[in-house]
């Protein structure tokens, strides 16, 4: 066993024994872990209160080489997870990153990238008015880093260019949009205007932040969700549990 | 029973290999003691042991949640919720029986108390409907209370859970509180950390 020391969010915390806890973290380094914590349900200790829901901690771990559970030796908190107060859609927009962070990655296979993510998305989740924008975003850097980033900027059917002024399909088992010549029934379901595919596109781009000075309208926030919504739907293999719970 | 597995066979036959299963299953109990335990009750008093059985099939059986506040009670209303110096007009909000038996045990709290019996946690599929919290609501409007204070457990779903009810009771003329957070009794300063001092130093009061 080695100790590995790196940061991690939690994702999952379940009572193990009378003063022990299972902890699943989504960590920068290595990506999701599964740790007993020992003593974890009691205040004082090398955890402290750090063990809860999002909170994003400085953690040490003794990997176990053999099948089993890491065992994690500390945890000291970064940053407590803090959704806008009155709002129990953004907590809920929490627990979503949290479910496709436990549900669509595997333990160790690292993805930086996404650990800064949904950071970010946690950070915009405390004002209301970047919660729509910050869970696209997630979504879209999720799919990306599980290299499901439907194509944006061609036709999924001819490979042409999508042009302005348009309305395209969404095609998700082809990972993709369709122009309006090559549209056909079974994949037509969901539409989305032109506008709507240019803000996706940068939305899901990996230069820099101007996705930051995006302004969605209520239209385009519908319009992407049910894209975004499919897209992870199929990765998945069925709908994300939080969806019910958000708009 | 989820985490329930038949181990290998005991060598005084299947009955105490049982016997060692249940109890290995019981929170806090290894199968060292498991063991230990089951060699007792073979080796006790039979009378003893059967003691055991009876009291264990007494408390499944006459132990109910009070219909008023979801306490556990074996009358048909809790002992609380019965006591007249109580004040029907203040309830604290808790999630487990557990719970309400350490505020109460403080002593220094003179309402009465709602059980939710959990709480909301949609990742674990445990959303609103599956708690007491219809009932809290309808509690609230005919019994007339003027204040709940929430006791749920400082965590992001302890918190969400208490920040769903008060939306719930946004429209209703009932105040609504929560515990206060922040430093120890008896600690010092300097070894609390940033949040407690911070949850401290918005919680304070007048002196
Ligand atoms: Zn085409
Ligand atoms: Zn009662």
């Amino acid at each position: 066993m080695s100790a590995e020391k790196t940061d991690g969010l939690i994702l999952r915390v379940t009572d193990f024994s009378e003063t022990s806890r299972i902890v699943v973290l989504f960590t920068r380094e290595f990506g999701k872990i599964s740790a007993l914590a020992k003593g974890g349900r009691r205040l004082k200790g090398p955890f402290e209160s750090a063990l809860d829901l999002l909170s994003n901690c400085h953690v040490v771990f003794l990997r176990k080489s053999s099948s089993g559970l890491d065992l994690l030796t500390e945890a000291q908190l970064i940053d407590r997870f803090r959704p806008q107060e009155r709002d129990l859609t953004c907590l809920y927009a929490g627990y979503y990153v949290a479910e496709l962070l436990q549900n669509l990655t595997e333990e160790y296979d690292p993805h930086p990238e996404l650990y800064q993510a949904a950071l970010e998305a946690l950070e915009d989740f405390r004002q209301t008015d970047q919660m729509r924008r910050g869970v696209l975003r997630f979504e879209l850097v999720m799919l990306r880093e599980m290299g499901q980033l439907p194509d944006f900027e061609t036709c999924a059917a001819c490979g042409g260019e999508l042009t302005e002024g348009r309305t395209f399909g969404f095609w998700v088992s082809q990972g993709g949009l369709v122009c309006p010549e090559c549209q056909r029934e079974e994949y037509s379901q969901i539409t989305i205007h032109a506008g709507s595919a240019a803000v996706l596109r940068r939305l899901s781009g990996t230069g820099g932040e101007s996705w930051r000075r995006l302004e969605l309208s209520p239209q385009q926030y519908k319009e992407l969700k049910r894209v975004t919504t499919a897209a992870i739907s199929h990765v998945l293999g069925r709908r994300p549990k939080m969806l019910s719970y958000l708009p | 029973m989820a985490r329930f597995q038949v181990a290998a066979q005991h060598p005084y036959g299947p009955s105490v290999g049982q016997l060692v299963d249940r109890l290995a299953a019981l929170p806090g109990i290894g199968r060292k003691s498991a063991e230990r335990l089951a060699q007792h009750l073979l080796g006790c008093d039979e009378a003893e042991a059967l003691a055991l059985a009876q009291a264990i099939q007494d408390v499944r059986h006459n132990v109910k949640h009070c219909p008023n506040c979801f306490n556990l009670t074996e009358d048909a209303e809790c002992e609380i919720c019965r006591d007249s110096r109580r004040d029907p007009q203040v309830v604290c909000v808790v999630e487990q029986p557990k719970d309400l038996l350490v505020i109460e045990a403080t002593g220094v709290f003179q309402g009465q108390y709602h059980v939710l019996g959990g709480r909301i946690s949609p990742l674990s599929g445990v959303g609103p409907d599956d708690l007491n919290i219809a009932a809290l609501v309808r509690r609230v409007r005919k019994q007339g209370v003027r204040e709940i204070v929430m006791g749920t457990n400082p965590t992001l779903e302890g918190d969400g859970t208490a920040l769903y009810i008060s939306n719930l009771l946004a429209d209703d003329n009932v105040r609504i509180t929560r515990l206060a957070r922040g430093i120890a009794s008896g600690s010092v300063l300097e070894f609390a950390n940033r949040e407690m001092l911070a949850d401290a130093m918005k919680g304070r009061q007048a002196f």
